[in-house]
């Protein structure tokens, strides 16, 4: 390993890059756009949902559950039609998204002690608002029975429930809270395997890999080289994210700053095999793009970063933990929310080392035998 | 015109030649959609079940036991384990064991029996909000459930007579999708979605690699103009985006069973409007980018980001500033979506969506045009 002839390589690198003058503001213009837009679009919490209500009782009862529904935020009650058909137009042209249905004698059904169906009607063609929507709404609906519930029993000596529902490290459930962490790994990898998927393939198109051979340059030094200015530029985004997401959106960090740089660190390995592989797997330009793509899309929808683990099929599950990112994710979420320490992260952070060892030493054994050739 | 016509499809011909010789691009465009549907289809879902629960029962009574059977008997949460104290809980928590915790107080079997006020908290990991929100739902119904339960019991042990206590029974309708199947949901718009994620792709880096190999200069000093080189550029990817979403459409109607209520004339006008003007937003970067390397960057970020997050296929829109709402008007998905979600669930026609479709020509022609004057002007410059 000679020092010398490393340097001049990430210069060689850092020069190649800065001719391209769209490249640089790119990769400083996409941190920028992801907060944006996963601090604003991902992290937005569904609120003021707009609401129409349908109150054929028109009671004390139907009163108090509109109110106690406008009064959550999470509803506005913009129409009051005086039919259940009213509400096809309303909701067909995209005014009201969520309807609330009072059959008439609610009142007094629930005085005789019945159980009474209180239509949600909700727009099933926009998927997240739909699920959200009807939460939100069952949820109130279950705290104004328990309270019936409790004045019941407080009247006769019976026993009651004295029930709290408790959200531990993101008691606002603020999306917003799990989504930057997320996006500072997410940011290393999309932009590493971007850059780096391309950077031996163009080389060998050029045909300026065979000149280069013919240096004294090692293999070593050549690979190092190459890595140095992504990672840096890597490192230099995902500081930028997190900064971003500390002092802007305010998310709350509670970990330690030690166990977020090893987890990043080992992770970035991963992406940088990653990148590496696709470029020497690839004969042209057009098709190391084509694989990243490839790659990309599901190791982005499986990793929990925008849609939760939780909610897939059983059967996919299994597949999720086949993906890097996946830990990368626990790492990030657990030491910024929980404020967990190395010990407790033990199990993501060596599936980490596992994968990087793996992945990264597949590409290097790939590049000896690739430029040998 | 026709001497222009001509020089278009000879253009659109070699494109096709360049196309044919490399399979694996071809298997790209084939392959390439139906894996993303596949895979979206099935991973993408907001119904949360099986959410990890431990419990820490301090009171281990027959009431106690009840409450956590209820709690973990409908699948919603599934007991992984019980523990004996809250720092145990906090370690579950930080290893990711569990989302929830199941926590009941001493003296509840007693309280019940009694007649007093028994304790019990559910406690959930909000560093994924949306399951969070949905235990949330989850455990208050289930305290309702439990309470209303244990007060009938205890006013029958006794022989009182606890007049009964009526509730409201909410009956969640959901209109376009009763089934609330996630695939009716979600794969009309995520059509549109993955057709701009590949689309804007292919054409992202055509005139760069003609550029970079030293052919574009060829091709300017035949009688070809700009606009010609456009068009017979997009001509054999729109046939072959066209080709996708026809695909994609089979697949869904036949493997997801998602109804088609509308107009398929509409929905087949649509796409071609929206291949299109996705193809030209490609142009449009490749008549910017100078490698292709910033060519893919940029149709990545694109096609990425407000292609797919302010399209409002998953992420509804109104919740977001008004900022990020006027900048999802400059792309193509957002106009996409509507047609698609329109006719696909809601079965409507040209009445409804003729200006969407309008609006999605409007785009494509603008981009067409941006393209080639773009590319002009570095070719020139």
């Amino acid at each position: 390993m000679n020092w010398r002839r490393y340097r001049l390589i990430v210069w060689k690198e850092t020069l190649q890059f800065r001719r391209d003058r769209l490249l640089l503001p790119i990769v400083f213009l996409m941190p920028i756009l992801q907060l944006l837009l996963f601090g604003y679009v991902v992290g937005a919490d569904v609120t003021n949902l707009p609401t129409a209500v349908v109150d054929h009782d028109r009671s004390v009862v139907s009163r108090q559950v509109t109110s106690m529904m406008s009064n959550s935020g999470y509803f506005r009650v913009v129409a009051n039609p005086a039919t259940e058909s009213d509400l096809q137009p309303l909701i067909d042209s995209g005014r009201i998204k969520v309807a609330f249905v009072i059959p008439a004698g609610t009142a007094d059904a629930l005085a005789r002690g019945q159980s009474v169906p209180l239509g949600i009607v909700v727009d099933g063609a926009d998927s997240k608002s739909a699920s959200v929507a009807a939460g939100y709404a069952s949820q109130i609906v279950s705290a104004y029975n328990q309270q019936r519930l409790a004045k019941v029993a407080g009247r006769v000596g019976g026993p009651t429930l004295n029930t709290s529902v408790r959200v531990a490290f993101n008691p606002s459930l603020k999306a917003v809270n799990a989504t930057i962490p997320g996006l500072i790994a997410t940011i290393c990898m999309l932009s590493i395997v971007a850059i780096m998927s391309q950077a031996v393939v163009r080389e060998r198109a050029r045909g300026t890999l065979e000149q280069m051979l013919v240096t004294p340059l090692t293999r070593g030094e050549y690979l190092l080289g190459k890595i140095t200015p992504y990672a840096l530029i890597a490192t230099i985004q995902m500081a930028f994210v997190a900064a971003v997401g500390r002092l802007w959106f305010r998310v709350p960090f509670n970990g330690s700053f030690f166990t977020v740089a090893l987890g990043l660190v080992i992770f970035m390995f991963t992406s940088i095999g990653l990148g590496l592989l696709i470029s020497l797997v690839s004969r042209t330009q057009a098709q190391a793009q084509q694989i990243m793509m490839f790659v990309l899309i599901p190791v982005i929808v499986l990793s929990g970063f925008m849609f939760p683990i939780e909610s897939m099929p059983a059967e996919i599950v299994p597949l999720t933990y086949l993906i890097p990112l996946r830990y990368a994710l626990v790492v990030l979420r657990g030491a910024f929310l929980k404020g967990a320490s190395i010990p407790d992260m033990a199990v993501p952070l060596s599936a980490m080392v596992g994968f990087s060892v793996l992945i990264f030493g597949a590409a290097v054994l790939m590049f000896r035998r690739r430029l040998g050739d | 015109m026709t001497g222009s016509t001509g020089r278009i499809v000879t253009i659109a011909r070699k494109e096709f030649v360049h196309i044919s010789r490399d399979w694996r691009i071809i298997g790209a465009i084939l392959v390439l959609p139906l894996a993303q549907l596949l895979l979206f289809a099935y991973a993408i879902s907001f119904d949360v079940r099986n959410v990890p629960a431990i419990v820490f029962d301090a009171d281990n009574s027959a009431a106690s036991r009840a409450y956590v059977e209820a709690a973990t008997n409908s699948g919603f949460f599934i007991a992984r384990g019980s523990v004996t104290s809250y720092a145990q809980i906090d370690q579950a928590f930080d290893r990711n064991q569990a989302r929830a915790a199941i926590v009941i107080a001493k003296g509840f079997g007693r309280a019940i029996a009694e007649g007093g006020t028994a304790q019990a908290t559910v406690l959930l990991d909000g560093s994924e909000p949306n399951s969070a929100e949905l235990g949330r739902t989850y455990a208050a119904a289930l305290n309702h459930v439990f309470g209303s339960r244990v007060l009938a019991e205890w006013s029958g042990t006794r022989g009182a007579s606890v007049p009964a206590v009526g509730s409201l029974d909410p009956r969640v309708r959901i209109w376009y999708n009763p089934g609330r199947s996630s695939a009716a949901f979600l794969i009309p718009g995520l059509m549109a979605v993955i057709i701009m994620i590949v689309t804007v792709q292919q054409t992202a880096v055509t005139l760069v690699t003609e550029r970079v190999e030293g052919t574009l200069e060829q091709l300017l000093i035949s009688p070809l103009r700009q606009i010609e080189l456009v068009l017979g550029k997009v001509l054999p990817w729109a046939i072959l985006g066209f080709l996708d979403t026809v695909v994609i459409t089979a697949v869904s109607l036949a493997v997801f069973n998602v109804p088609l209520r509308g107009d398929v004339l509409v929905l087949a006008t649509g796409m071609l409007a929206f291949v299109v003007s996705s193809l030209s937003i490609g142009m449009v970067i490749s008549a910017v980018a100078p490698s292709i390397e910033s060519a893919n960057l940029i149709a990545i970020v694109i096609s990425f980001l407000p292609g797919f997050m302010l399209s409002g296929m998953a992420f509804p829109l109104e919740s977001v500033p008004p900022f990020l709402q006027a900048v999802s008007y400059l792309f193509p998905g957002r106009y996409m979506v509507d047609i698609s979600r329109g006719v696909f669930l809601r079965g409507a026609g040209w009445s409804i969506l003729g200006p969407q479709v309008l609006e999605l020509f409007v785009y494509a022609a603008v981009a067409l045009t941006l393209a080639s004057l773009l590319s002009r002007r570095r070719t020139h410059g």
